[in-house]
């Protein structure tokens, strides 16, 4: 039987961006994904015939440029098309619209309000610096604070000193994003409600909090750390959807050597005497190997694969009280023909980028407030997308696919998901937007609506949470998942951790897998 | 002259910093802007020392009492084994978890104690680096997910009776606009903690206030400061209401820190990023008080749940009183004071008037009568948040001055540039509860403004 150095499980894209990076430096690396194909929430999909769709995740911005260049993912077929605009539509007709083109963003924003015309420069290149002071601590393995490691110890000395280069003024200004709602921080800043509302709607997705929560600010500068080809702020789709994001990675693990089998759910992790030796397949066939690296979340890797009695009581007290909470839910139409905005009707450039339901603060609060309390939202947050503008070949000729991400529906449903509230949730949906689109219902010949218990369901992610873990400032960095725990490695020897569960998180970003392909090379050097 | 020193506001903290400018040898005018009888909040007890006061500290025992949905009461006392006792009538595994508990957040607060004698220090600060690695691993893991996480997600960590979570979180949301489920409550918790004995979470009164009115040395005056004069970047004295200038070196306001040096400073002194700044220090009043003229009773508290907290809360996002506000009740002498929240500065529906005042007196009787004896036909006098704004001097009503979020907090209190009392004018310091530590804790803003103030070099500041 062939033994694997490591065996990577799940096939997501951490999984496969820290499988092709061990691969790379000369492991024999086995991936194991549940699915019948890679790609985990990254992943397209024909849902109906002729129309493709990125059926859960379904724009690329945070995916780290470094692993891009180092995977050499283009070559391997990964095409961003930028998104070059956010429309956001009002109830009173007009509409606001944000576009890449900084002139053109800028007569527009002035139309609105001359002093946020004026303010938006300065809050972009805050932003962008705070992203700056971010990026070393993404590519970083943190250290534990309370460790006694000659090696920890210097980390954290360099993290201090790091912290001191970077200088006590930008410092504070990132407290005030860690801690701050992205309402408040925004008023600061922004006087038209739409302005902020869209802005503010980038610091909940993802999460079971309103844009009036503390610490909503922080994943608004994680949204804004998209880079793409070394700019900023760039949103963009993958041609062929997400899935080719996941089948690059995947092309580029192959061709170092990584072998990787779908449909093969791994039932345990098999742990002798404190140590990893391998896996075993829900069809019973074990695997073994001198490692094992979980890509699944905390709650699947450490309570569903391992078992509570391989792990120190406090450990599993952590990864119990590790929030999930799912909010987002997933609507995908197909279309036959385009929406028709009233606002800014005909087949504009704004149908090449996205278009952002969220016209006040007010009204995503008001979301939330349904959201909180174990309903979803009538009235969501919604940000739409229509891939088949950019990529034609997702969609049969002069027909769309429309992507609606939706905030909030809540993994805990007051008396549970069922079949009717889901349609529920897709109808509320599509009204919620008819009311900014009103050809839309005539023109749906499709639709598929997923809630987070589908997302759980179909793709593992525990009570639905796209980002493997709640963002909050209590889960991130030394505390991802859990205390003294947080640099991809686990309690038990051998077995290591590479999934969004892990710090930096969230987002099809990859830093998570990378970070962790090397911290475990360091280790078994 | 050029030894004296004015003191501006209201409230203990000006008071404190009055006093220990006066017995390091300066002759200080006071101010006195408004007469509150603010009583609340833990006092270092280096002031009494320093001061040589003898303080009455006083507590309630049971320390709340939270009436029950289905009858009767929960009743929270000093004696650990008597609110596990109550405890287990309710959850056995809540009265298990609560020593626990007790001790675990006792051990934060030390913490907090010792950096809340002090101007706040930078966490880049490798002392206080070391000073957290010296609590141990627990406490330190502890107090790194606590402040940053909400009062709701620690107390359903530990707990399943939302009694007594609702009665705990409401330290979490005091005089803050933001509901349980907010990030950095949980902090709040621990602030309002610190001072207390172990397994207390409401803070004790007391004289101080009283006690120093009473004290002689100081020159104080009722009045209003109009203008804080400033001469080629120094303060050099303060403009009263009433026409009369004084002369100083030194000027301290234990005024909230947007008036004193956006309004009382002639624009034009500051820069203007710094003004900006200023100007968004956030200090919006949720608060109302209600007075009735009852005997004591026990300190009832109204806050059955998390939930029921969170909606009173929703409520005042949108600019609206709460139907059902946490309420709080603490006995004065011959009155019976509730504490109202949420009721907004800012009403979404128009102005505080009589009428809305007294509805809201209405309402906090219907919810008082049944724990309240004699309530039903008592004289009530309501306060909403400009009352309080106009009668205390609170800045929108926001007793704090600042609001106590993380990001107004500790080193950001209420700027980073602020921080240490002093201002980017000279010889004009900041001393009341918008500053470290601030709001909830009586007297350490101003003895640590003094300190820093007689500290300073050269005794540059006057």
């Amino acid at each position: 039987m062939k033994r694997y150095d490591v065996i990577v499980i799940g096939g997501g894209h951490n999984g496969l961006v820290c499988a092709a990076y061990l691969a790379r430096a000369g492991k024999r690396v086995l991936v194991l994904e549940r699915r019948e194909r890679v790609g985990g929430a990254a992943v397209s999909e024909e849902v109906f015939p002729g129309f493709r769709f990125s059926v859960f995740s379904y724009v690329v911005s945070l995916l780290r440029p470094e692993i891009i260049r180092e995977l050499d993912l283009p070559r391997h077929g990964l095409h961003i098309l930028p998104l070059e605009s956010t429309l956001t539509p009002l109830p009173n007709g007009d509409y606001l619209a944000q576009w890449n083109d900084h002139d053109r963003n800028r007569r527009e924003l002035a139309r609105h309000s001359l002093r946020d015309a004026e303010a938006y420069d300065e809050f972009g290149l805050l932003l962008h610096q705070m992203a700056r002071v971010i990026q070393p601590i993404l590519r970083m393995a943190p250290p534990d604070p309370a460790s006694l490691r000659p090696r920890e110890l210097l980390e954290l000395v360099r993290l201090g000193r790091y912290f001191e280069h970077i200088g006590e003024k930008r410092f504070n200004a990132l407290w005030k994003l860690l801690t701050m709602s992205s309402a408040d921080y925004l008023d600061e800043w922004f006087e038209t409600e739409a302005l902020k509302a869209t802005k503010a709607a980038s610091g909940i997705i993802g999460t079971l909090l309103g844009p009036r929560s503390p610490g909503t600010a922080y994943v608004l500068l994680h949204h804004y750390m998209g880079e793409l080809d070394g700019v900023f702020r760039a949103w963009g789709f993958a041609k062929g959807g997400n899935g080719s994001v996941s089948a690059a990675i995947a092309a580029a693990a192959t061709s170092f050597g990584a072998e990787i089998r779908a449909s093969c759910p791994v039932m345990n992790v098999v742990v002798q005497d404190g140590k990893a030796r391998g896996v075993v397949l829900e069809g019973g066939e074990e695997i073994s190997a001198n490692g094992v690296v979980s890509g699944a979340d905390p709650r699947r890797t450490f309570l569903g694969l391992v078992g509570e009695k391989h792990l120190p009581e406090a450990f599993v007290q952590s990864i119990r009280r590790f929030k999930f909470r799912g909010a987002s839910a997933k609507v995908n139409l197909a279309l036959g023909e385009l929406p028709n905005f009233t606002c800014l009707p005909g087949r504009g450039a704004h149908l090449r980028g996205a278009v952002s339901v969220s016209p006040s603060v007010a009204y995503l609060e008001r979301a939330y407030d349904e959201g909180k309390y174990g309903e979803f939202s009538r009235r969501p947050y919604m940000d739409i997308v229509i891939p088949s503008m950019l990529d034609p070949a997702m969609a049969p000729p002069g027909k769309h696919v429309m992507s609606i991400f939706v905030q909030y529906a809540p993994y805990q449903q007051r008396g549970g998901w069922t079949d009717e509230r889901r349609e529920a949730l897709g109808d509320a949906v599509v009204d919620a937007l008819s009311e900014y689109a009103p050809n839309l219902k005539s023109a749906i010949l499709h639709r598929q609506v997923i809630t987070p218990a589908d997302i759980e369901r179909v793709v593992g992610l525990s009570e639905g949470n796209i980002f493997q873990g709640e963002l909050s400032l209590q889960q991130m960095f030394f505390l991802r998942p859990a205390p003294a725990w947080a640099r991809y490695r686990t309690p038990i020897e051998g077995l290591w951790q590479c999934g969004a569960g892990t710090h930096p998180g969230g987002g099809v970003m990859g830093a998570s897998g990378r970070n962790a392909a090397f911290e475990l090379l360091r280790e078994r050097r | 002259m050029s030894d004296r020193a004015i003191v501006i506001g209201a409230g203990v903290d000006a008071l404190v910093a009055a006093h220990l400018l006066k017995r390091a040898g300066r002759d200080v005018i006071f101010i006195e802007e408004k007469n509150t009888e603010d009583d609340g909040g833990w006092v270092p007890p280096q002031i009494a020392r320093e001061l040589g006061l003898e303080l009455h500290i006083k507590t309630h025992d049971p320390w709340a009492v939270v009436p029950l949905p289905q009858g009767g009461t929960l009743e929270l006392w000093h004696d650990m084994g008597r609110t596990v006792e109550a405890l287990r009538r309710l959850s056995p595994r809540d009265a298990a978890s609560w020593p626990q508990f007790c001790a675990r957040t006792a051990a934060i607060a030390r913490l907090f104690e010792q950096l809340y004698g002090a101007a706040p220090v930078n966490p880049l600060n490798v002392q206080l680096a070391f000073r957290v690695r010296r609590l141990g691993r627990q406490a330190m893991e502890d107090l790194m997910r606590l402040l940053p996480m909400s009062v709701a997600e620690l107390l359903d960590d530990w707990f399943e009776c939302d009694a007594l979570k609702g009665a705990l979180a409401a330290m979490g949301i005091v005089h803050l606009q933001q509901g349980p489920r907010s990030a950095g409550t949980a902090f709040r918790l621990l602030h309002h903690h610190v001072g207390s004995p172990q397994g207390v979470f409401r803070p004790a009164r007391s004289n101080l206030g009283a006690a120093l009115r009473a004290r002689p040395g100081i020159d104080i005056r009722a009045g209003a400061a109009r203008r804080i004069v400033v001469r080629d970047g120094r303060v050099s004295g303060v403009a009263l209401a009433s026409g009369e200038e004084l002369a100083a070196p030194l000027v301290v306001s234990g005024t909230d820190p947007r008036r004193t040096l956006l309004e009382l400073v002639e624009p034009g002194w500051l820069e203007p990023e710094f003004a900006r700044a200023l100007g968004h220090v956030r200090r919006r009043g949720v608060v109302a008080r209600v007075s009735f003229k009852v005997a004591p009773c026990a300190r009832v508290v109204i806050a059955p749940s998390l939930d029921y907290l969170e909606r009173a809360y929703d409520a005042s996002k949108y600019g609206r009183v709460s139907v059902e506000p946490y309420i709080e009740v603490i006995s004065r002498e011959n009155a019976v004071e509730a504490h109202f929240q949420y009721a907004p500065y800012r009403r979404a529906d128009g102005a505080w008037d009589s009428d809305r005042r007294s509805e809201l007196g209405e309402l906090t009787r219907r919810l008082l009568s049944p724990h309240v004896g004699g309530i039903a036909d008592a004289r009530v006098d309501v306060q909403t948040p400009p009352d309080l704004e106009l009668a205390a001097g609170w800045p929108e009503g926001q007793a704090y001055h600042a609001e106590l979020a993380l990001d107004q907090a500790l080193w950001m209190r209420p700027l980073p540039e602020l921080a240490s009392y002093r201002t980017p004018i000279e010889g004009l310091w900041l001393c009341g509860p918008g500053t470290h530590p601030g709001g909830g804790v009586a007297g350490a803003s101003g003895r640590n403004c003094a300190r820093e103030i007689l500290r300073s070099p050269a005794r540059r500041a006057g």
